[in-house]
């Protein structure tokens, strides 16, 4: 791949150079178009309810599901309801999960006088043995045990059960399916080497600058400044670069104006300031060089609800003046050269992390996939939008590569589903503490890690 | 897995035989003295980057046609609209207008400053990045001096550049800020004269005035420029890394390239004559080259690392 092009002429830039030196163009996108219209958001309005987001995600996944679970358990199960269930009758019911946690943070129950509760700091997991699992459709809930991992799941995925009801109100499952994959797109990929670097967490603004010799040196082989002849020329072969969240680090978000007393404070600047000049600097670098897509992240000044809205273009002004600088927003859709590309900043898959027994990202973002919702825990436990009309995270076309940033490590994947669509899953380090990023090959869907280091005060290598 | 790293000259075998092929391998810094870790690396570099914000792709191999500036209506705060206001609250103090108005006066102090600059820069002139100054080669730098203005910049690059290295402080002379506000009316007006290439005068501005605003410490000069260098790396001297600063005897050519650019404002508070100032930082400076001594080599490495990773199944 990038290596083995790069490798003849390694040496070159150890002898007295050639009289000219060679231009390499860089690629041009043949096709890109953005599809993330779905998450951009218009005129908001906050005074609605969040049921009406259930409601709609139920509505919407049901004729899919129903069809599944036919597949699955044969043409003539009964589909029922809740509310028309009998007891002992074998049937499949669709409906929304819900898992009961007691160590679910619920401002409710911290600020109620009367359970004198400590608020409790944030945990790794959330889960416990014993949380339990209720489906819920658009009129009633029922418990749910059986065969069905209580722990795995999360709040907020549509489901459906197989199984009966018991005598003491409980229904018992037998069998359970997701929507699984969403049916294929056309493959219309490029047939020549392309590449797209996908990087996320650059971390900018934080305490520590060890990371700061690594986002110079990506960046300097993005533009063709570092690297022998055939380095510059692989890396014009990079067409986009994708900088998937979490541009500012989370140091940028301590705010001393709610500790501190105003007399100390009034003349500090907030540290997101100078952080968003050094992504300016660095966009710019890029811009000049290679089009690049940002994505606002969980630490980024943008809105925290999903989906969030694109950075504004003020606040970079001199990146913003170049063309090539496109603000998305996160989730992000987009069709580069004929591959279609899906992928959040990570809040979604840290999320299901925090209230899952699932450890791997990857794996994760693969259920995900699998249950046909970008984020299922929104809104119950990750802040969302209230939407009525439409749920813009359920996967309608099964993109070719579905990705998620900042991720504790690099980790890909290409899954084969069974109606022909063939995905990459990447999950996409965070920078600032891997100094790794990924460059993806649209021709092949394969994917190679890039990791940069530098040497340290003690002499590791 | 592709690595990119960035290692000292005597790791350098240990690191190669680490990786399974070499993709590509070229000197990345030469400095006198043995660096402790890389952020006077990354520092000088940040430097140099920002004062060339304007062109940093312009001496890269790769040239992408689709990076053009959006046409002003589409994005109404080009840059190149901002130094002109930003610069105009500055020049006030030196003249009413903008930056075309004042060129007479400015001219003596900048001749003035091109004998504090050439003196100091003599100083300065060895100084590969990362290393002290020395004071020698003032035969080369006063012919360099009695040059017109258009030398001044390179001088004061190099002498700035310098000061940014491991000299504290203000290694930098301390131009008076009345100089420093005179020199930019005549930067904004020798723009036109100069020839019309690489670093505009529009980075530079705006670098100072954004400097001058925001009260920065950091002696934030037009170097060498980053397009300098990376010409002369491929040209000649590909044994000199990636270095900014350029060697300063070489051709006259290259140099009358830069353009009369503001020169070493560094934002110190006017104090000591430059002079004294100069000679005192320096000495320290020289007695610690004399202690270091060492050349080192920085190499970058640029390597592909196959390795098959048993459990994630990836490589």
């Amino acid at each position: 791949m990038f290596s083995e092009q790069a490798a003849p002429t390694a040496q070159g830039l150890l002898a007295p150079p050639t009289a000219e030196p060679p231009i390499f163009p860089r690629l041009a996108v043949a096709g890109y178009s953005d599809c993330s219209q779905p998450f951009q958001l218009g005129e908001r309005s906050f005074s609605r309810q969040y049921a009406h987001i259930y409601a709609v995600r139920l509505a919407t996944m049901r004729p899919g599901l129903e069809q599944r679970a036919r597949g699955r358990w044969g043409n003539d199960i009964a589909l029922r309801r809740l509310s028309e269930l009998q007891e002992g009758e074998k049937c499949c019911v669709v409906g929304t999960l819900f898992k009961v946690m007691q160590l679910q943070p619920s401002i409710l129950q911290e600020i109620s006088e009367e359970h004198n509760l400590v608020p409790q700091p944030p945990l790794p997991k959330y889960i416990q043995p014993c949380d339990e699992l209720m489906l819920e459709d658009e009129l009633q809930r029922i418990k749910l045990e059986g065969a069905i991992d209580v722990q795995r799941l999360v709040t907020g995925t549509i489901v459906a059960v197989y199984g009966c009801e018991q005598d003491d109100g409980r229904f018992l499952v037998e069998d359970h399916c997701f929507a699984d994959l969403p049916p294929p797109l056309p493959w219309s990929g490029p047939s020549s080497n392309r590449f797209v670097l996908l990087a996320s967490g650059l971390g900018l603004g934080s305490v520590s600058g060890e990371a700061l010799l690594s986002t110079q040196l990506l960046v300097d082989v993005v533009t063709g400044h570092l690297g022998a002849e055939g380095e510059q020329s692989c890396a014009a072969h990079i067409t986009r670069v994708i900088l998937a969240g979490n541009l500012l680090s989370q140091n940028t978000q301590s705010r001393d104006t709610i500790n501190k007393a105003k007399y100390l404070t009034k003349k500090t600047q907030a540290a997101s300031v100078e952080a968003v000049k050094m992504l300016d600097e660095i966009l710019l670098q890029l811009c000049t060089s290679v089009p690049v897509d940002v994505m606002p992240g969980e630490f980024d000044p943008t809105n925290y609800t999903l989906p969030q809205q694109p950075l504004h273009r003020c606040m970079l002004p001199l990146a913003s003046a170049y063309a090539t600088l496109r603000l998305v927003t996160n989730p992000y859709q987009a069709n580069l050269d004929g591959v279609r590309f899906l992928g959040t900043s990570g809040q979604n898959i840290s999320d299901i992390f925090k209230y899952s027994s699932m450890d791997d990202y990857l794996e994760i973002l693969e259920w995900t996939l699998l249950a046909g919702h970008i984020s299922p825990t929104a809104p119950d436990t990750l802040g969302c939008y209230p939407f009525y009309k439409s749920d813009p995270f359920i996967l309608t076309e099964c993109p070719h590569v579905y990705f998620c940033g900042n991720a504790p490590h690099f980790q890909s994947k290409l899954l084969q589903g069974k109606e022909g669509q063939r995905v990459l899953l990447v999950t996409v380090p965070d920078f600032s503490a891997t100094q790794t990023a990924c460059l993806v090959n649209l021709r092949d869907l394969s994917c190679q890690p890039i990791t940069f280091s530098s040497f340290g005060a003690d002499s590791e290598d | 897995c592709h690595k990119v790293a960035v290692v000292r000259e005597d790791k350098l075998e240990a690191m190669k035989s680490k990786l399974s092929t070499i993709a590509s391998v070229h000197v990345y810094s030469i400095q006198k003295a043995l660096l402790k870790d890389s952020s006077p690396l990354y520092n000088t570099d940040y430097d140099i980057i920002k004062t060339n914000l304007q062109h940093c792709s312009k001496f890269s191999a790769i040239r992408c046609a689709a990076a053009v500036p959006r046409t002003p209506p589409d994005a109404p705060r080009a840059p190149a609209q901002s130094p002109p206001r930003q610069r105009d609250p500055e020049a006030t103090s030196v003249n009413g207008h903008g930056p075309r108005a004042a060129k007479p006066p400015p001219q003596q102090h900048r001749g003035i400053m091109g004998m504090f600059a050439a003196k100091a820069a003599a100083k300065a002139q060895d100084t590969p990045k990362e290393a002290k100054a020395e004071a020698k080669e003032a035969p080369g730098v006063s012919a360099a001096s009695s040059k017109p203005p258009t030398k001044n910049s390179i001088m004061n690059n190099f002498f700035g550049k310098a000061a940014m290295n491991k000299l504290k402080a203000n290694s930098v002379p301390e131009q008076p800020k009345e100089e420093k506000e005179v020199v930019k009316p005549s930067v904004a007006v020798a723009e036109p004269e100069s020839s019309p290439n690489t670093i505009a005068e529009k980075p530079g501005k705006k670098t100072e005035s954004a400097r001058i605003q925001q009260k920065d410490k950091k002696s934030k000069m037009k170097r060498g420029d980053r397009s300098d260098d990376e010409e002369e790396r491929d040209p000649e001297n590909v044994k000199k890394k990636r270095k900014r600063i350029k060697q300063l005897l070489s051709d006259s050519s290259d140099e009358e390239d830069v353009p009369p650019s503001p020169t070493p404002e560094e934002e110190r508070a006017p104090s000591p004559p430059p002079k004294p100032a100069l000679k005192t930082e320096l000495e320290p400076a020289s007695t610690e080259v004399s202690a270091g001594g060492r050349k080192r080599k920085r190499k970058r490495v640029l390597k592909s690392k196959m390795f098959i990773d048993e459990e994630e199944g990836c490589m």
